[in-house]
């Protein structure tokens, strides 16, 4: 909370001193003041701030890529006269914790290649996925871990669980 | 056609495109959880592109931020419909299509629905 109120007040003043408050100036601002957040991660304590904040950029990167892959794929097969849909429904046993950090992962897995999160077990435990086009369960399995590693350094230590993960490898 | 405008009109052309093969996958995918995967995906990108091309042709902050509330709001609530109506179905026994395991082996269990809607103070 620190780094991010520390990003907000830089941005704040750096409009002040150009004598101009618009979103373009408060977007350089912002750009300005993580800059100095990350230049400086010791002396202001925002080390953290700074890791969460690249985590979230790179998985915003991530996401972009996957969705466009899994659209293009989508598409493709809605045009194929004899679509290799190959559907199945299978179990993944989470190492993500907490109610936030599972929402965003089975909305992401919504969008991601072959997905579309259909429940979880009562213990928040397993998350079960329809899947088309994902090949053999273990390879489907594989998919969706990806996007949960992409996901994993957003929400900390607190939010893992090691599980019996070794049947994906 | 003289005033072509690559920035405005390929994201709109691509996503007019996508929203096309959604309509093409709803009809042909075999039953309904397949045909999720069109509605969720191909929709959420096709309208973004459209979003963004309109975005872009009026390039002003206003319409730029509106831009970015559009787009969080369809990227926040499509995967969230999507996953209901599937758990919806699949609880309610719609049953699906499969050519691999069903490891949930849940289908028709409305119990576990009701249970959830109870817990949440849905109805």
């Amino acid at each position: 909370m620190r780094g991010l109120s520390l990003n907000i007040l830089l941005a704040i003043v750096w409009t002040l001193f150009v004598g101009e408050f618009s979103l373009r100036e408060l977007a350089i601002g912002v750009l300005l003041g993580f800059a100095i957040l990350s230049i400086f991660p010791l002396s202001l304590g925002t080390g953290g701030y700074v890791r969460r904040t690249l985590a979230l950029v790179r998985f915003g990167l991530f996401f972009v890529r996957e969705l466009t892959v899994a659209n293009v794929q989508v598409a493709l097969w809605a045009l194929l006269p004899h679509p290799p849909l190959h559907p199945m429904i299978i179990a993944y046993p989470l190492r993500l914790r907490g109610d936030n950090a599972q929402t965003v992962l089975a909305a992401t897995i919504t969008l991601m290649p072959g997905s579309v999160a259909m429940g979880f077990n009562p213990e928040r435990t397993v998350l079960y996925a329809h899947t088309i086009g994902l090949g053999t369960v273990p390879e489907a399995r594989a998919s969706l871990k990806k996007v949960e590693d992409a996901l994993l350094p957003l929400y900390g230590q607190g939010a893992v669980q090691s599980g019996p993960l070794e049947d994906t490898a | 056609m003289n005033d072509f405008n690559a920035v405005r009109d390929i994201p709109i052309l691509l996503g007019a495109f996508f929203v096309l093969t959604a309509a093409i996958g709803l009809v042909r995918f075999p039953d309904l959880y397949s045909r999720l995967h069109a509605s969720s995906k191909l929709i959420t990108l096709g309208s973004a592109g459209i979003f963004i091309g309109v975005g872009l042709e009026f390039a002003q902050t206003e319409a730029l931020s509106r831009l970015a509330a559009v787009l969080l709001f369809q990227f926040l609530t499509t995967p969230l419909s999507a996953y209901l109506i599937a758990q919806a179905a699949y609880l309610r026994g719609l049953k699906p299509l499969l050519e691999g395991p069903d490891e949930w082996n849940a289908l028709g269990k409305a119990a576990l629905l009701d249970e959830r809607l109870e817990e949440t103070g849905g109805g």
